[in-house]
């Protein structure tokens, strides 16, 4: 019951309502959040077509502002989920601090670095937790910064019993550790730490958490992702993405010889683009991660999520 | 930019106009059905068809989002259909049916035929072996999708090179130890269980007798679990005086009422409190006192106007619960006695369910185990892990994702899609393998050819069939089965060899076993439908399988080629999951 109490009294704000956005409005409203604020001052496109389900099927909307144009389908999904819509612009928005203020939890989707770092020095300045998520076609991720956040984990006993203070990944420490022998179930308390965002950038941490071979073997999409969201989201040329994604594996600590010709390649005809089936995963994962979150149930990303299309991964880094 | 700027990015200009010229279909119209058509249309398919047999239940609209109140008791698929409609922004040709999907008249083998890909977003092994046996007759490509509680799993299934549906052994359900079912149930779930596993089973449904070999292993496994042994003797007696029980079944309803209670619920329940030692530390149990409800009951039974049964939420009284009991076993014996040879539990099937709501509920209050409403128990019993949407959106966009390698180039190939398991760790979200190859021992598409035999006329004698089937494949000899298990030709059964097809039962939509009785080649299903002309399959078979006891060798993981490396892998591999 408490699980259900703190979602139903949770107050979501979400910046950007695009085609990933759309999935996670859905997927919340239908797990009955409190109330869903939406930010987006975009006018719709053409392109905006290829991915974003909301959208009134006419092309004479094509052109006008998007948010009053779809808010009733959104509403329409659950009556009892309070949908308020802001057509600011989210950077002149940035400054009205206050307005931040009231949320239990904030969404940003599609945004470059720096709108990332300065949301989330509000986050950490309220302490807010903050989920960030993007897409490039079959490629996208997650970040999380979600300050500091205990959960309790049951689940059928597996053979290794834990010890209080182990650390399960990086950042995701157990701090309490009981098994119900008679259900064949062990409970866990864990809890994870956050770094701020503008850290992982620069992080050390993947070497700590890879082995030799896993740092070989890793994807051309975790560099190259975190590239793109330095830029303005202006097309870039396989060239520049090369360059940019070799600095950042630099930053990283990690080799440039990841990076292969075809991840450069799909990126270089991918970059900013939507495509649905990508969004529903990220949507649904994004959602579904929130949700564990405001009932402390499970422990959460923690904190950078890969969505890899051309290998069907989901690999997880605490940066 | 146009309206398809971006998937002609993420697909490629030629591989969006292989998809945009591809008709499709989807199977379900639940919760990842509603899901997944949503990103087939935006994917850009040119034409999808949607297939679902069920109505809209009020349980279905929180977690699939086309359905609203409004269309509650309305097709699926038709709803679906109407509800997307406003996001066809490609112009998708949509075209539901309202039917079961295994119905050969409504879903001829020719409307299967025309499809290019196959997507499963059902809920049911009974279809999706169907569907997978129709992708092995017409070898098409298959996306087979699953989802319980937050883990789900995608597996494309391209026939005869990868691994199929009936390849992956399914999963047996949860298991309690015996004891705790039997003789110190402490939640609903063990009552549950008892009634469903093990009372209900005993008295209804088909069951060995028990060997005497059978009931020394059971012995053996109860007493690896308990070393009380008055506990296990007297849970041997139990087995033996139910089989008992069961010929009971050919009484009256007041016989069999009367009978079942009184040991049941009373007499089992004295020998259970005699074993001290299970109740040094429980609560014991106390019997039912049946006498005192006996003529409450049979006023209740007389009186033809309860409305107890179709009260599904309420938590009924243990006086309500015998009525329910009477009620139900009357019709199961009722059934039994009219023909039927055993029933089996069916959580849809409202007389094996009230059975056993009312048989758990009077054994947890015997307990002092909370007593649960029909609509509870309904959900334990059916083994139902509630549906998660979230995860039917990824895995919706899963089952998207794997399949557009197919439409590069056409190949039915293995090399490039994955099947995807959808399970959060710390350091991943999903799990991936590779395509395995079909398992060797597979039933469906490693022991067994299959193709579509065409027949001109069902006026032919079956002798007429026989001979054109061993000339055409060189078989010496045969056996043949029609449908699911009807034996209707063997070198000792030559009853038939005169009569028409027409009698015996062929049709359009049937199948046709064919099995060599020299044991040389391999067995051959044949599709069959009436064309124009007589036409069997161009098959050539292979030589049948034989195999010896299975070894631990075969375990191995193959090492993989031309990868030389020093570090030992730290993720273990990925362990095979069932949908
Ligand atoms: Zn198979």
């Amino acid at each position: 019951m408490g699980t259900q109490l703190r979602l139903r009294s949770a107050k979501v704000l979400i910046i950007n309502l695009g085609s990933v956005g759309m999935e996670i409005v859905k997927n919340l409203v239908l797990g009955g959040i409190n109330s869903i604020d939406i930010v987006d001052d975009s006018v719709i496109k053409e392109e905006d077509y290829a991915a974003q389900f909301f959208l009134p099927n006419d092309d004479k909307f094509i052109g006008e502002l998007k948010l009053p144009n779809i808010i009733e389908p959104i509403k329409e999904l659950n009556n009892r989920v309070n949908i308020n819509i802001h057509t600011d612009n989210f950077n002149q928005l940035l400054a009205d601090k206050d307005f931040f203020k009231k949320f239990d939890l904030i969404i940003g989707t599609e945004l470059v670095k720096q709108e990332i770092i300065e949301l989330n020095e509000l986050t950490r300045t309220f302490n807010i937790p903050l989920y960030v998520t993007g897409l490039h076609g079959i490629f996208g991720y997650i970040i999380t910064d979600l300050i500091q956040h205990v959960s309790t984990v049951e689940r059928n006993t597996i053979n290794q019993a834990k010890t209080i203070g182990e650390e399960l990944s990086l950042n995701k420490v157990v701090e309490n550790y009981q098994v119900d022998k008679p259900n064949n179930k062990e409970i866990l308390t864990i809890k994870d730490t956050y770094s701020p965002i503008s850290s992982i950038f620069t992080s050390d941490n993947l070497p700590k958490q890879l082995s030799k071979r896993q740092l070989r073997k890793l994807s051309s999409s975790l560099p190259i992702i975190l590239s793109l969201l330095e830029s303005d989201r202006s097309e870039l040329t396989t060239e520049e993405i090369n360059l940019k994604a070799i600095q950042m594996c630099s930053n990283l600590g990690i080799s440039p010889d990841i990076l292969s010709k075809e991840y450069l390649q799909e990126f270089t005809n991918q970059q900013f683009t939507e495509f649905v089936p990508t969004s529903a995963i990220l949507g649904g994962c994004l959602a579904q991660d929130v949700i564990q979150f405001l009932s402390k149930r499970e422990s959460p990303i923690n904190n950078t999520l890969i969505l890899d299309g051309l290998r069907s991964e989901m690999p997880i880094y605490s940066l | 930019m146009a309206k398809d700027t971006y998937l002609k990015k993420v697909l490629g200009e030629e591989r969006f106009n292989h998809i945009k010229a591809s008709k499709v279909l989807m199977v379900g119209a639940g919760g990842i059905g509603c899901e997944l058509i949503k990103n087939l249309m935006l994917t850009g398919f040119g034409e999808i068809h949607i297939v679902d047999l069920d109505t809209i239940t009020l349980s279905n609209l929180n977690r699939q989002f086309l359905f609203r109140q409004k269309d509650i008791n309305k097709s699926k698929a038709m709803i679906l259909v109407k509800a997307v409609e406003k996001f066809n922004y490609f112009d998708c040709k949509l075209i539901p049916h309202h039917g079961n999907i295994m119905n050969t008249e409504l879903f001829p083998i020719s409307w299967w035929s025309s499809f290019d890909y196959i997507y499963n977003a059902l809920d049911n092994v009974e279809a999706r072996t169907y569907v997978n046996s129709i992708a092995l007759f017409l070898k098409k490509p298959l996306m087979e999708s699953g989802t319980t509680g937050f883990q789900g799993q995608v597996l494309p299934i391209y026939p005869y090179q990868s691994e199929c549906f009936d390849c992956i052994p399914k999963d047996t359900p949860t298991t309690y130890p015996v004891c705790t079912i039997r003789s110190t149930p402490s939640k609903p779930v063990h009552c549950i269980t008892w009634a469903k596993e093990f009372l209900f089973m005993q008295l209804f449904d088909e069951v060995q007798i028990l060997s005497p070999e059978k009931l020394a292993e059971q012995r053996k496994i109860l007493e690896s679990e308990t070393t009380d042994k008055k506990e296990i003797d007297n849970l041997m007696n139990e087995t033996n005086e139910l089989n008992d029980l069961r010929k009971l079944t050919s009484s009256t309803i007041e016989e069999f009422m009367d009978n079942l209670v009184n040991k049941i619920f009373v007499k089992d329940i004295e020998k259970l409190i005699r074993i001290d030692s299970l109740w040094k530390y429980r609560k014991q149990p106390v019997p039912l006192d049946y006498a005192t409800y006996n003529s409450e009951l049979s006023s209740m039974v007389k009186s033809t106007s309860s409305d107890v049964l179709h009260n599904e939420t309420k938590v009924w009284s243990i006086l309500e619960n015998l009525y329910v009991l009477y009620q139900a076993s009357k019709s199961l014996i009722d059934r039994i006695q009219s023909g039927e040879k055993f029933i089996s539990f069916d959580k849809d099937d409202d007389d094996t369910l009230n059975f056993v709501v009312s048989a758990s509920n009077l054994r947890s209050s015997i307990f002092g185990i909370d007593v649960m409403s029909k609509f509870d128990i309904k959900q334990i019993a059916g083994n139902i892990i509630p549906a998660i949407a979230t995860t039917n959106a990824i895995i919706s966009g899963f089952s998207d994702l794997q399949s557009l390698n197919y439409f590069k180039s056409y190949e039915l190939s293995n090399q490039d899609a994955n099947t995807v398991f959808v399970s959060m760790k710390p350091n991943r979200f999903v799990a991936r393998a590779t395509l395995a190859s079909p398992n060797p021992q597979c039933a469906s598409c490693s022991l067994s050819s299959r193709g579509i035999m065409s027949l001109s006329s069902l006026d032919g004698t079956l002798q007429e069939l026989i001979d054109n089937i061993k000339e055409f494949y060189k078989y010496e000899d045969i056996s043949l089965i029609l449908g699911k298990n009807k034996l209707i030709y063997d070198f000792d059964f030559e009853d038939n060899v005169d009569r028409s097809l027409n009698s015996l039962g062929f049709k359009s939509g049937e199948t046709l076993l064919v099995q060599d009785d020299n044991d040389e080649l391999e067995n051959l299903e044949l599709y069959i439908i009436i064309g124009e002309e007589f036409k069997l399959p161009e098959l050539t078979l292979r030589a049948k399988k034989v195999f010896k006891e299975e070894t631990d060798a075969e375990d191995d993981e193959p090492i993989e080629e031309g990868v030389v490396d020093d570090i030992i892998e730290v993720e273990p591999p990925i362990k095979k999951q069932k949908v």
